[in-house]
This record gives C-alpha cells, sequence and structure tokens, in this order.
C-alpha cells in the first residue's frame, strides 16, 4: 500500500505530498509507519507523539479524510478501504512544520471559555448531584480532534469550539464554581454556543468517545432555561 | 532568509470541499445540515412558483418534497435541542428522510391519484 503524506516547512512554502510504499503487518498503525518512513527514507519528515498508547492525543492526526489518532489507527482497515492512505496534519491550526501543528490557538480558545476551575466558597463535596453529566464529558485530553473537525470553527475564529464549550459546560454545571460570571460571556455570547450547527463531528471523530455536541446542547437548555428561570 | 519565515503568519489548513478527501471526512451529521438548509433556499423559489402558478402539479410536487425534507430535518433537530442523546441523530436523520418519503408517497396516492 502506499501512503502519501504531507510536506510543508517555513523555509520551503509550498505543500506537497510524499508518497511511500509500505508494508502493513497486522498490528502495524499508522503511527508505526510513519516512525518507519522517518527512520528509513526520510529523515526529515516531522510528526508529533509521544505516549504511543493512546493516552496522551499529542499524534492526532488527518488520516484519510477523518481526525484519528494515529497510534490507535492500524492501517490494514484503511489499506481494505483503498490503496492509497492520505495523511494530514490538523485542520484549523497554524502549520508548524510537515505533520506538525501548533497548538496554541486551542489554548487560546480554552482560557477565552474560562478553562480553569474558580474555588468558590462552599467546600468540596465528595459527590455532587451534578456528577453524572459532568462525569460523560470530563476526560478531554486536548487531542484537537474535535476542533479539526468542526467546521464552525473555519467560519468563525471567536468560535470557542466543541473541546472549550465541552470543558465549560463541566466547569458551569459544577455547583462549587465560582467563576461562571466571566465564562458566561463567551459560552452564550454572539459567537458561543448558538452558533454550533449541530453537525455532531465533533462527537463522532472524539478518541475519547466524549459527546462535545451533547455539552453544547446541554448548555443551550441551560441558556433557554435561564430566560425563564433565575438560575 | 530567517527572518522573513519568522515574519510570515503560518498557514492554517482548512478542508478543500472540492477534493475528494474533505468529503471523506463528512459525517451524516454535515450532510443533515446540509441538506436542511439546501431544502429552505430551494423552498423560497419553490414557493415563488407555487404563487405565480398555484395549480401546477410539478411545482406542487416539489414543494411538497422540500417541505417535508426542511420539516423533518427541522423536527429532529428540535428533538436533540430538547434532550435526546446526540448518539441517535443519525438514527433521526435516516428516520427523517425514510418518514419523509413515505408521506410523501401517502400524499401523493392520496391527494393525485
Amino acid at each position: 500500500m502506499i501512503i502519501r503524506v504531507f510536506r510543508w516547512r517555513p523555509e520551503a512554502p509550498a505543500a506537497r505530498f510524499d508518497e511511500f510504499p509500505v508494508e502493513a503487518g497486522e498490528g502495524t498503525t499508522v503511527l508505526d509507519a510513519l516512525v518507519g518512513i522517518r527512520e528509513t527514507r526520510a529523515p526529515d519528515l516531522a510528526f508529533r507523539y509521544a505516549c504511543r498508547v493512546g493516552m496522551c492525543g499529542s499524534c492526532a492526526m488527518v488520516v484519510d479524510g477523518r481526525e484519528r489518532w494515529t497510534c490507535r489507527t492500524r492501517l490494514r482497515p484503511l489499506a481494505r478501504q483503498g490503496a492509497t492512505v492520505t495523511i494530514r496534519p490538523l485542520y484549523h491550526f497554524p502549520l508548524v512544520r510537515d505533520l506538525v501543528v501548533d497548538l496554541q490557538p486551542f489554548v487560546e480558545r480554552m482560557k477565552a471559555a474560562g478553562a480553569a476551575f474558580v474555588p468558590g466558597g462552599e467546600p468540596p463535596e465528595a459527590t455532587l448531584p451534578e456528577r453524572p453529566a459532568i462525569d460523560a464529558a470530563i476526560e478531554c485530553i486536548g487531542c484537537g480532534a474535535c476542533v479539526s473537525a468542526c467546521t464552525m470553527v473555519r467560519w468563525d475564529p471567536r468560535f470557542p469550539g466543541p473541546a472549550a464549550l465541552n470543558r465549560a459546560f463541566t466547569l458551569l454545571a459544577d455547583g462549587r464554581d465560582a467563576g461562571a460570571t466571566g465564562r458566561w460571556t463567551t459560552v452564550f455570547g454572539e459567537d458561543g454556543v448558538f452558533r454550533c450547527h449541530g453537525q455532531a463531528q465533533c462527537t463522532a471523530v472524539c478518541p475519547m468517545e466524549l459527546s462535545p455536541a451533547d455539552s453544547i446542547l446541554r448548555l443551550r437548555r441551560k441558556a433557554t432555561r435561564s430566560l425563564f428561570l433565575r438560575t | 532568509m530567517t527572518r522573513d519565515v519568522a515574519d510570515q503568519p503560518a498557514p492554517v489548513l482548512h478542508r478543500d470541499w472540492r477534493s475528494r478527501d474533505a468529503w471523506r471526512g463528512t459525517r451524516l451529521g454535515l450532510w443533515a445540515w446540509l441538506l436542511q438548509r439546501a431544502a429552505a433556499v430551494a423552498l423560497v423559489l419553490a414557493i415563488v412558483l407555487h404563487l405565480r402558478n398555484p395549480f401546477l402539479r410539478p411545482i406542487q410536487a416539489i414543494v411538497l418534497g422540500l417541505v417535508l425534507l426542511h420539516g423533518l430535518l427541522g423536527l429532529r433537530a428540535i428533538l436533540l435541542d430538547f434532550g435526546l442523546p446526540v448518539r441517535l441523530h443519525q438514527a433521526l436523520f435516516i428516520a427523517a428522510l425514510l418518514l419523509g418519503v413515505a408521506l410523501y408517497a401517502l400524499a401523493w396516492w392520496w391527494r393525485w391519484y
């Protein structure tokens, strides 16, 4: 099979695809193939990875049109769908080099949506009544796959994006958090949850199997309730 | 050279919708959204044509089809807004299309033949 790899470097900014024939074993992952290519044929190929076991999320890329963790994506099933597998960097992030992108905009969107817990006056409780809803959304590790898959991020640079809104939901649902006032402005502002088109692309690609789309809909219901009730 | 490069903002990749690769990443949720919006635009045109001559059956047939498509996909969005889990959104999309076809066939049979 053939792997087509996106190549770009700042000092020679014309993007191109390089093709590499690879032999895929039963358990060969996309990341294994990239490591092999770099070791034997393209020593200057840049890509990012760390844990290699699906815990850190740093190897997120667009493989055959879909955001995936390359360390958890096997080549053989992809090869069955087509002889060529195309690997690109995540969309909507500034390119650093080849398959590496700058995740700073992800951090900025998180900050804008008030991603940090603000301690309130009440002491923490062992179990909160909101805990089941929060649990379903709290395991985000910030790989950026959902932001890359979101079409609204493309069209509205002020839209916080699925990961930041998902995080905002976990904090707004947490009765101990005291940062709701500042968070409210971004989350429920003109460029906030109501800009989401509900396509659920974020949920479809989330490797952690979270559902940012559900979190966004919960935020919308919260905003709607606030029109009628003091919440 | 280095300074020149550093002064340039790094490019940002977006999906090129003219490429086959971009559409491979398109899931049913996006199709549902696109179809509903396209039906809305087409509906505006069809209604204008319908008002100009409300007795033309082909135009009636088009208006009925577009109303069903747009309305049922809107119903799907409302159900999700009101708390149906997002994991059901694909099933709801398919159900809306099937229901639309069934209602269309029923209306066709009942109204015209």
